[in-house]
């Protein structure tokens, strides 16, 4: 009898890790004595010790369109939003929350009178992909059990273990952490629910790539070249680009001594290297990157353009979709189909690039545009003289329903490397 | 999310060499494969480029008007583009009324971009012709051209590599989709490949021949362009030279023109390659020192 159980004790025992094999076996053996089978008798023991259900999911296995399942998890934050839905007003709650694996979004439909550093165990939870990401939902039908603290760590804890490169900061990391320096820096003014409120913003590097970021609270010391360690900041995606926050709760720090880190202030500031564009096209969003390729299409819009004065709308026949018949400002600019032959990319280039890349200015533009009766000269003339070109475009890439696009920080011609590829190439054959 | 397809690189012997037509299905409700109207067709090419558009830089050699032989089509032009290994069959009809402009105008030879839709027509079983139906046409020039020449074969040294890589691990279906996933080819590169090697059974002798093609088409960018400028000088006056003799010897010429066969025959004599002399007089043709009168005609410009 001993040696028969003796298997199924250690299996229960690795499953069960924080119960003793003495509990284990005693337990086991009392329900063999009334008969019960091996199997029932295991199912019995699993679901007294274990905390977890069958629907137990933990934070860092949750994806899209899940069901019914149940999370342990403490609340990070929480804040109260006012939504439109179906005409009616209705207060929603969200915020985040994290056990010991990760963190994830949620949304509360109800008031389910949550705190921040409450440990809860939602019943009946559902999943879906919001702003790029999984996101945990529960309402009415959701069971909430409020409970001991102890069941999981501190928030500080939950929220500072996630320390990463700005490479690899994606989508499902809600909060992170990262060395890094800061390269570029500004303050803005902005008015938030009626308050004015100056943030800071700017973009970050190291050396594996650049993000940008939002400083909601001050930055005592830190300026444009100051390298700083940060810990749970909240990862925001746009277009399926992160972008860091810095709220009260981010814990940063100057780095006294950055001569260790992997990167300076000049490899930061250095011209990525150019990226094959299915690799692009791979990621969701990418914050500076250089692509090169073959201008296959140059798209209609392109060309001498007229904008709202006041809200630089683009205008058709003088008329702005918000204020109507305006005086227009004249405009130049590009948009076109990049290739590489791994894979296509819209760009777009302003006016300062485009007549760059273009070799006429707006001036010249609005000229022959005059002298025409076609108001598509120019249009014309740029597909004839741009239409295949090879062009290196530099800029953030995001991705949308028509594919993967590039708003270009600069665009130029490329020095000519054949002989070189050439040379290599032959070596290899 | 409907993305566009991507223009591929393909050197013209291989684009002529494929023969596998996809026609894409959308997979009904009722688990019926049903060719749909507004998914796009793709051809595969032997090294596995599932191309539905391709991107060519080359050469326009002749211009063809196929409205006279065809009752029906009222304009039809048909354009050889040639590149290193051979030349794309360009069709514009009335659908592509700036191509058929540009096409009706244009100097034979000079540089131009394509960049079109892959059409294959299959007349009769096993007989598939391959033609482009160019979305944008214009003029290019010797460094594009060059450009595109090291692109395509660099794209086409990709795809072989993988193609062999695919070939030795001796694996089909699923499974070797699978294999080349976790080798990190490309997504965009391993349906091709897998679709190709169950269609074309490529073996290793087709695959030396593309990286063959691959190199000759290099070669003949690097003899122009990037080494031995003074040769290349050398090579122009030779053939200047050459002009001048046999319009001023008169027995080959009509009014100091001069026929291309002709410069071929005597340049060869002194130990040029014809294909020497076919980039000599090209380049000579771009820089304004001869002029082509009629098609095989040259006159040297004075």
């Amino acid at each position: 009898m001993e040696d028969k159980i003796a298997p199924h004790v250690e299996e229960l025992n690795r499953a069960l890790e924080n119960i003793d094999e003495a509990t284990i076996r005693l337990e086991l053996t009392k329900l063999l004595k009334f008969k019960v089978s091996m199997g029932e008798a295991k199912k019995t023991i699993m679901k007294k010790y274990s905390p977890r259900s069958s629907s137990f999911v933990l934070i860092k296995d949750i994806e899209p369109g899940l069901e019914g399942i149940e999370i342990l998890a403490r609340i990070i934050n929480i804040e109260e939003k006012i939504i439109n839905s179906q005409g009616e007003k209705k207060t929603i709650f969200s915020g985040t929350m994290g056990d010991d694996t990760g963190i994830c979004s949620f949304t509360s439909w109800d008031d389910m009178f949550l705190d921040p550093d409450d440990v809860v165990r939602i019943k009946n939870a559902y999943t879906k992909l919001w702003n790029n990401r999984p996101e945990l939902y529960f309402g009415k039908r959701s069971t909430l059990e409020k409970m001991p603290d102890e069941q999981l760590p501190a928030i500080k804890e939950i929220s500072h273990t996630n320390i990463k490169k700005l490479k690899d900061i994606v989508a499902a990391d809600v909060l992170a952490g990262s060395d890094v320096l800061i390269v570029e820096m500004y303050h803005r003014d902005v008015s938030l629910k009626g308050n004015d409120l100056t943030i800071i913003e700017g973009v970050i590097a190291d050396e594996t790539g650049k993000l940008p970021f939002t400083s909601w609270k001050k930055f005592d010391g830190i300026d444009i070249g100051t390298f700083i360690h940060f810990e749970g900041a909240p990862i925001r995606i746009f277009r399926g680009l992160p972008s860091i926050n810095f709220d009260e709760n981010t814990h940063v720090e100057i780095i006294d001594n950055p001569i260790s880190l992997p990167f300076s202030l000049e490899s930061a500031n250095q011209v990525p290297e150019h990226m094959p564009m299915s690799e692009v096209i791979g990621s969701n969003g990418i914050f500076d990157v250089l692509v090169r390729g073959n201008i296959v299409s140059i798209r209609p819009g392109s060309g001498i353009i007229e904008r709202c004065p006041i809200c630089n709308r683009v205008t058709q026949k003088s008329n702005c979709r918000a204020h109507g018949n305006v005086e227009c400002i004249q405009d130049m600019r590009i948009k076109a189909i990049l290739d590489d032959g791994t894979g296509s990319i819209h760009i777009m280039l302003n006016c300062e690039i485009s007549e760059a890349i273009y070799g006429k200015n707006l001036y010249e533009g609005e000229k022959m545009a005059r002298d025409s009766i076609s108001k598509d000269v120019v249009f014309d003339d740029m597909r004839n003289v741009l239409t295949g070109k090879y062009i290196a475009v530099r800029g953030n890439s995001s991705k949308n329903e028509f594919g993967v696009s590039i708003v270009a920080k600069s665009a130029w011609y490329p020095d000519d490397d054949l002989s070189v590829r050439i040379d290599s190439m032959l070596a290899s054959l | 999310m409907v993305e566009r397809e991507m223009a591929h690189r393909v050197f013209a012997r291989e684009f002529n060499d494929s023969r596998f037509q996809l026609q894409s299905v959308s997979i009904h409700e009722d688990n019926s494969h049903v060719a749909s109207v507004h998914s796009p067709n793709f051809l595969v090419t032997p090294s596995g480029a599932k191309s539905n558009r391709v991107f060519v830089v080359g050469v326009v050699t002749e211009v063809e008007n196929m409205a006279d032989l065809k009752s029906g089509a009222k304009e039809l032009l048909r354009a050889r583009i040639s590149d290193p290994t051979g030349s794309f069959t360009v069709y514009a009809g009335n659908y592509q009324p700036e191509a058929l402009v540009f096409l009706s105008n244009v100097e034979v030879p000079s540089y131009v971009m394509v960049v079109g839709k892959v059409r294959s027509y299959e007349p009769e079983a096993g007989e598939v012709f391959v033609s482009i139906r160019p979305e944008e046409i214009h003029y290019a020039d010797e460094s594009l051209r060059n450009r595109w020449i090291v692109d395509t074969a660099e794209l086409t040294l990709e795809r072989v590599d993988f193609l062999k890589k695919a070939l030795d691990s001796g694996l089909t279906g699923k499974i070797l989709l699978d294999h080349l996933k976790s080798l990190g080819v490309p997504l965009h590169l391993v349906e091709g490949i897998c679709l190709s090697l169950d269609y074309y059974h490529t073996d290793l002798a087709y695959i030396e021949q593309l990286r063959a093609n691959v190199k000759e088409s290099l070669l003949s960018i690097k003899e122009d362009g990037s080494c031995g400028s003074d040769e290349d000088h050398d090579h122009e006056s030779l053939v200047l030279e050459v002009m001048g003799s046999i319009a001023e010897s008169g027995s080959n010429s009509i009014s100091g023109s001069v026929e291309y066969a002709a410069i071929i025959t005597e340049a060869s004599s002194r130990g040029m390659s014809a294909a020497q002399v076919d980039q000599i007089v090209r380049i000579l043709l771009s820089k304004g020192h001869i002029y082509e009168p009629r098609a095989g005609v040259f006159k040297v410009i004075h």
